[in-house]
């Protein structure tokens, strides 16, 4: 042990990478069954992307299918089910967790904490490779007739479902275990891993946001897989769980789905918050407004996320004065979410913004999340939820945390990490115009779907009323939705231009201050061959970097500036 | 006697976060304020005194409440949203960095406001304080409302609703009557699978969910015809599945009453004219009525129901599924009245909107098919 700047002690970890593993060589070692954990982050990425391109085609079926309000489009009502019920289960399961989770908590976290790896490479390797093996069981289900009782496949309903059901339960396990071990995977790397000096309250605010995240995916999951065994059962070997006529429970399978899949809600949004807190205050050249503030409102969100579930079930049947506690809950959460954002204003507040393309996600996943999360207190009070309760005000409500949340969040983490996992830079004016076509498409899309739900439009209908005002919103709905998904074009046209021809980015293009720019893009395998000492939390632009010990890459510490007027390090 | 602190140098606060850097509101913040509330206002007043959030007249008791409640949030949501999105494109125009600014400009380097972040804090958990009461005020005067003076029962089912009344024998197929001004509660549940039932214009729901009976209170306070909904998916036939309630002055109910007593076998009554049943006109109305369930094949070609092709001569069912024989009696009588068993449930004929001559045309039809 040895003291390298007061009050750091380096641990025998603490030392210059004297012999580097032989980078693998072989194809399929190097991009196939890699344990390196960009590239496995890398490799959620172009299958998570995948499965968006076909969940994304599928929810265009729906909106297609609802431009008529009588079913004249030629989609079956049979066929439509299992439209909508896949794009939600895939969407939820194969495209924004493993997003969120997988890609970027595997490609940035590691970098951020000053780790050469995840704790355990083959672990994360065995979990990716459940993620592909699930989305086809899941998505080949359609070769014997998908699950169509919606992604939450309430039983009995779901008990009458086509033999994809049981693929589906079977998908949803295996992405499940993927999530757990991701989790475990992620809570070591974070809590043992961290280079000297980085206490809990340096680390980078998106390592902060995984560390919850993780905690969740880790503790949720588990009942989610009861849940799934127990439906696998009762369809394959007849075991009366949840079949009421014969002396099996249907609420038991909401309240054990929504133990998870209301926590699996923030498991979807905090990555993007901790996205979101590292693009504003690198793009607002200023510290992020209230570090430990958002810091500690990640964790306190996710523990209040564990005793909300029933939220989704006021209507459902049980004891009435349990819903006081539940709607309750699910309002203080308002307070943290609430902090947060106020939060990210005051960083945008006098800083110097350079308005990129990133920093435009982050700033529209600030004003759509908002809406989302008001109408989340329309959704929290009871007596309102009496009347909003499965339609397509929900639709709108949720549309918004998950498009307007964790989507935009995505776009943002895309951009600004595609020059550390490329080492080229994306065309900055089709940028702009991904933004704005996603941001002014998407509010015209999903703001209908407030009003409707509100005037009486259930969920999960292919048919409506026909009458001209419910047409109007619908066909504007879809149109808009059309506008929505041609946008999407344009981001990968652009990334793949990105990746042919893009400019070189260089090792730092946005002059950010967390270590997985301070080595060069894209990242070397074992990412540092020395660890850094940390000093303190990365955000203090006018502050010398807090890294002592760092061999940085050429030219990474140049865009960094240091101010006349703020000379001493707050360490 | 201690030794006389040294005074601290400049750097040394601003080291320990003692000294703020000045800051800057930027040259229109007291403007743009001042837009955030009297837009604010407006759209309060808007909310408060259009027919908004919810455009549907209230129709019943708990939507008076409710439609306060909406109101509340509604404001509320108006405010914190103006709030957030105006400074947020404020800030982001009035910090934009200049076009030519060197790449080492830097914000004002604050990390945090004590006193501000008290106060963002503190104003919402009070708002969440105040909406917290008076969501459980609202929700405790529903389910203290009063009930009883009716008691109606709601039956799902795949894809319609039937509703029992006390003193009727048979249950009401298709439309509820519910007499103004009579605090009711209706009884929810299901035959087969979860279904919802929502009176939107009453801002009333419940699952109807299968072994489990939910309780709605409500008095309804303005005649006419409203909808009721389904909201929980149930099957191929979810987006058909509504009905509508009709809210009768007290003497139109007791008529509507009286003859629901009257007739208790549902359907038109009468015989039905086997002998005169067309094949072709059949065929054409099985298109349009059966298809959506059953197959034309044999009995093990389901949809919802079994395949009807064979079912006056197959060899594997030669009993009809509620265990009669294959008598065009038999299978008229299962079209007039409906089954409800263990292979699933199909309406009645008066829910199918079939006459006793369109049932003898049916019977028709299906005999010709297993003639072949």
């Amino acid at each position: 042990m040895a003291t390298i700047a007061p009050g750091v002690k380096t641990g025998p970890y603490h030392a210059v990478l004297d012999h580097i593993h032989p980078e693998p060589t072989s194809f399929i070692r190097k991009y196939i069954f890699s344990i390196d954990h960009k590239v496995i982050g890398i490799q959620y990425m172009i299958t998570g992307g995948l499965f968006f391109l076909i969940a994304g085609m599928l929810a265009e079926v729906i909106r297609y299918t609802l431009l008529q309000p009588n079913g004249q489009m030629g989609i079956s009502a049979a066929t439509y089910n299992q439209v909508y019920s896949m794009h939600g289960s895939a969407m939820v399961w194969m495209v924004i967790i493993p997003l969120v989770t997988g890609a970027f908590g595997n490609f940035v976290m590691p970098l951020q904490i000053g780790a050469r790896d995840v704790a355990f490479p083959w672990l994360n390797l065995l979990a990716f490779w459940m993620f592909p093996v699930a989305g086809i069981i899941l998505f080949s289900s359609f070769l014997v007739g998908a699950p169509d009782a919606g992604w939450t496949e309430y039983p009995p309903i779901s008990l009458q479902g086509p033999p994809g059901t049981t693929m589906w339960c079977i998908a949803i396990f295996l992405i499940g275990i993927s999530s757990t071990l991701t989790g475990i995977n992620f809570i070591v790397t974070i809590y043992k891993m961290r280079a000297p000096g980085m206490t809990l309250t340096r680390m980078p605010l998106f390592v902060w946001a995984q560390f919850a995240t993780a905690g969740l995916s880790f503790i949720a999951t588990t009942a989610l897989a009861a849940a799934l065994l127990a439906l696998f059962c009762e369809r394959v070997f007849g075991v009366p769980f949840y079949d009421p006529s014969r002396g099996g429970s249907p609420v038991l399978w909401q309240h054990m789905f929504w133990f998870y899949s209301h926590p699996a809600v923030y498991i979807m949004i905090l990555p993007a918050f901790g996205i979101v807190s590292e693009v504003l205050p690198t793009f607002s050249r200023k510290p992020i407004f209230g570090y430990k503030m958002i810091a500690f409102s990640s964790v306190a969100i996710a523990l209040l996320g564990f005793s909300v579930w029933a939220h989704h079930m006021f209507t459902s049947g049980m004891v009435p004065w349990l819903q006081l506690p539940f709607m309750i809950i699910t309002m203080v959460i308002a307070i943290p979410t609430g902090v947060k954002i106020f939060s990210w204003m005051a960083t945008l507040w006098g800083g110097s913004i350079r308005w990129t393309t990133p920093m435009l996600f982050a700033t529209g996943f600030l004003i759509t999340f908002t809406c989302g999360g008001l109408t989340g207190f329309f959704l929290a009070a009871v007596p309102a939820d009496y009347h909003e309760h499965g339609t397509y005000f929900v639709v709108a409500h949720f549309h918004y945390v998950l498009y307007g949340g964790s989507v935009m969040g995505l776009f943002a983490g895309v951009y600004y990490w595609w020059p550390k996992m490329t080492g080229r830079m994306y065309n900055e004016a089709m940028g702009q115009w991904h933004f704005w076509i996603t941001f002014i498409a998407f509010n015209c899309t999903f703001m209908p779907m407030h009003w409707l739900g509100l005037m009486g439009m259930p969920r999960r209908v292919p048919i409506y009323d026909p009458s001209p005002w419910y047409v109007f919103w619908n066909q504007f709905a879809s149109i808009s939705s059309f506008v929505l998904a041609g946008s999407m074009l344009l981001f990968a046209y652009n990334l793949w231009s990105s990746f042919r021809s893009g400019k070189i980015a260089g090792p730092n293009p946005w002059g950010a201050r967390t270590l997985e720019w301070m080595i060069s893009s894209p990242a070397p395998y074992y990412n540092f061959k020395k660890i850094p000492a940390v000093l303190a939390t990365p955000y203090d632009f006018g502050n010398p970097l807090p890294y002592l010990g760092l061999e940085a890459a050429e030219g990474a510490t140049e865009a960094t500036p240091t101010h006349s007027s703020h000379p001493v390090p707050t360490y | 006697m201690p030794p006389r602190r040294r005074s601290r140098t400049s750097e040394e606060l601003l080291a320990q976060r003692i000294v703020k850097p000045k800051t800057n509101l930027g040259p229109g913040f007291w403007p743009i304020t001042a837009l955030i509330v009297v837009v604010s206002l407006i759209m309060s007043w808007f909310t408060w005194n259009a027919g908004w959030p919810v455009g549907l007249i209230p129709a019943g008791d708990p939507a008076p409440a409710t439609d306060f409640l909406f109101k509340f949030l509604g404001v509320a949501a108006a405010w914190i949203f103006n709030i957030v999105t105006i400074y947020t494109i404020y800030f982001g125009i009035v910090f934009r960095q200049p076009k030519n600014a060197p790449a080492s400009t830097i914000g004002v380097q604050i990390h945090d406001a004590p006193v501000l972040e008290f106060w963002w804090t503190a104003i919402p958990t009070i708002l969440i304080i105040v909406l917290a009461i008076i969501s459980v005020k609202i929700w405790a005067d529903i389910q203290n409302t009063q009930g009883d003076v009716l008691t109606v029962e709601a039956i799902g089912y795949q894809f319609g609703f039937q509703f029992r009344y006390p003193k009727l024998a048979q249950p009401v197929s298709g439309t509820m009557h519910l007499p103004v001004n009579t605090p009711t509660t209706i009884h929810v549940t299901s035959r087969d699978v979860i279904h919802g039932f929502w009176i939107p214009e009453m801002r009333i729901k419940a699952d109807m969910v299968p072994g489990l009976v939910n309780t709605l209170r409500v008095t309804p306070t303005v005649p006419g015809t409203y909808r009721i909904i389904c909201t929980e998916f149930c099957g191929l036939g979810h987006g058909a599945m509504h009905s509508t309630v009709v809210v009768d002055t007290q003497q139109d109910f007791s008529k509507w009453f009286a003859q629901q007593g009257a007739s208790t076998g549902g359907g038109g009554g009468g015989a039905i004219p086997l002998a005169q049943g067309k094949a072709d006109v059949g065929k054409a109305l099985f298109g349009q009525k059966c298809s959506a369930c059953h197959s034309t094949g044999p009995f093990s070609q389901k949809i919802v129901g079994p395949g009807l092709g064979m079912i006056f001569n197959d060899p594997a069912h030669p009993k009809l599924v509620n265990g009669t024989a294959p008598t065009p009696q038999d299978v008229a009588k299962i079209v007039h009245d409906g089954y409800s068993g263990d292979i699933g449930v199909m309406p009645s004929a008066q829910m199918n909107g079939l006459s006793n001559a369109d049932i003898g045309n049916l019977v028709a039809y299906l005999a010709s098919l297993s003639k072949k």
